[in-house]
């Protein structure tokens, strides 16, 4: 299986913000969930692939080179979509695609007007007189209409309605089914990436918690309930975080057979969710 | 680069119809009162070379730069791509400017004034030379670039006028500038006019050369 991203110890600083030896790597044909808490870094990591940063050290390798060496080939097979969409305020969307479809040698104009219908988009009106999710769904359609091999999309569901979320989920899970395309998608909405995320990649404060399949993520991590007598010094070792109330603790693990041998009758263990996870790694919780 | 000259084209269309069209107007009307073709050719020089600023700030302006840098375009490819677009701009903005000048009735300046050589040449060098020291300045700061550029011409004027008016200066002012006049003709009539000219069009370009690859250098260290 040939990897579609690679990223190797990749660093950024920013004085009162870094991003600290950054590894993984993205399967073709998959779809990546890049996970964390606001400011935890997965801007600057999808930055730094988009080359609009640059790195102080580390490599990206993308579609097997480098994305700084080779960055017109590589980007001609890329797809983004931006937290902010950045298109020109004032241009109507005809326009926009206008100023865009030249850079892109496999523009699908047929493709890009039947994802205007799709998602209702007026190609006559100004990009400034749409609604945010307007905003992101005309992102999405220059995204896919030049039928790029690997998707990026930087926060592409925060603000937008239930409905078309999961729109934009289903078809991005529709995308994949060539196996061909891969998807990197970052969000802090843990629960769109359960429903389609193959693998997930955990940041916070700048440094990679986990990058792994999501099942096996489900399959390892659990949350395990009990009284409070059983938080020995041990116990406490063994939780990557807890959340104490007065009869009784939640806490974190990321070895649930070791969990279900640990506490076999005297406590219950449950399957951690994304969000769990994610509550328990951060701010949520007090750290083991 | 074809890509993003056309994506500037489209993106200022209206702008270089209309603000363009009242441009040039005004620098064909007021072009046509002065009388020395000289001054007149600092004066649509300077204006001519506004035009691109306009089109580069407009850009800042609509925070379109986080677009363009995540299109298959390198960042030299984005700075070649304004460099051209800005010669052409200012060449077509001149060569406009020159006929209004002369088509405007009464104009002081005749065809024999503004169409020869030696003010085409001088008109070119001017050109050049703002291009060059501003295209770093507008890509690294934007245009607070330009405004320092506005503001360090203005205050080197202002030095040149308080070193005239002090007696004991007045000589040396003017006999650097005598210099370097002399030194363009010396030039002029050692190596003969073509080769004279071919020298000044290599020193434009040069200097054109050495500003590209400074805004390159600035541009590719720009976080966005």
């Amino acid at each position: 299986m040939e990897n579609v991203l690679e990223i190797k110890r990749l660093s950024k600083n920013y004085g009162d913000f870094r991003l600290k030896d950054v590894s993984f790597s993205l399967p073709e044909g998959y779809i990546m969930g890049l996970i964390g808490p606001n400011g935890a870094g997965k801007t600057t990591i999808i930055k730094l692939l988009l080359n609009l940063i640059n790195k102080d050290g580390g490599e990206v390798r993308i579609f097997g080179r480098d994305n700084t060496r080779d960055e017109v080939a590589i980007k001609t097979r890329i797809g983004f979509v931006h937290d902010t969409p950045h298109f020109y305020e004032q241009l109507t969307l005809k326009n926009v695609k206008a100023t865009i479809a030249p850079f892109y040698k496999n523009w699908d104009d047929g493709l890009f007007c039947c994802l205007l219908r799709e998602f209702d988009l007026p190609a006559k009106k100004p990009f400034r007189t749409l609604s945010r999710g307007m905003k992101m769904k005309f992102a999405l359609a220059v995204a896919l209409s030049h039928h790029a091999d690997f998707i990026i999309l930087d926060e592409p569901t925060s603000g937008l309605d239930p409905v078309f979320r999961r729109e934009l989920l289903a078809k991005l899970s529709s995308l994949i089914q060539d196996e061909k395309k891969s998807v990197l998608f970052s969000t802090h909405l843990t629960s769109d990436l359960e429903r389609i995320a193959d693998y997930v990649t955990f940041i916070n404060q700048g440094e990679i918690v986990f990058s792994a399949a999501k099942d096996e993520i489900l399959e390892k991590w659990a949350v395990v309930k009990g009284g409070n007598d059983l938080l020995d010094e041990t116990n406490r070792m063994f939780f990557k975080g807890i959340r104490k109330r007065e009869f009784g603790f939640e806490a974190l693990t990321s070895d649930a057979a070791e969990a279900r041998r640990r506490f076999v009758k005297n406590a219950i263990i449950e399957k951690a969710s994304l969000e769990d996870i994610m509550f328990y790694l951060t701010r949520g919780a007090n750290h083991a | 680069m074809r890509s993003l000259i056309l994506k500037d084209l489209i993106l200022n269309k209206k702008f270089l119809l209309w603000t363009g069209l009242l441009y040039f107007i005004y620098v064909a009307v007021f072009g046509s009162r002065i009388d020395n073709p000289r001054i007149t050719t600092v004066f649509i020089t300077f204006l001519c070379f506004i035009m691109p600023v306009m089109v580069f700030t407009r850009e800042e302006k609509l925070k379109g730069t986080v677009l363009v840098c995540s299109l298959p375009a390198t960042r030299k490819q984005i700075i070649l791509a304004r460099y051209v677009l800005g010669w052409l701009l200012m060449l077509g903005s001149f060569v406009l400017a020159t006929i209004g000048i002369l088509a405007v009735p009464g104009s002081k300046l005749g065809p024999e004034d503004l169409l020869n050589a030696r003010i085409i040449m001088f008109a070119l060098g001017l050109m050049a030379l703002y291009f060059a020291i501003l295209m770093p300045l507008l890509i690294r700061f934007g245009m607070v670039g330009f405004l320092v550029f506005l503001i360090s011409l203005q205050v080197l004027g202002f030095i040149t006028l308080a070193l005239v008016s002090q007696s004991a200066l007045k000589l040396n002012i003017r006999s650097s500038i005598a210099a370097v006049k002399n030194a363009f003709i010396f030039l002029s009539s050692n190596l003969g006019t073509p080769a004279y000219y071919a020298l000044l069009i290599v020193v434009m370009v040069a200097l054109n050369l050495a500003s590209f690859a400074c805004s390159v250098s600035i541009f590719k260290r720009k976080d966005f």
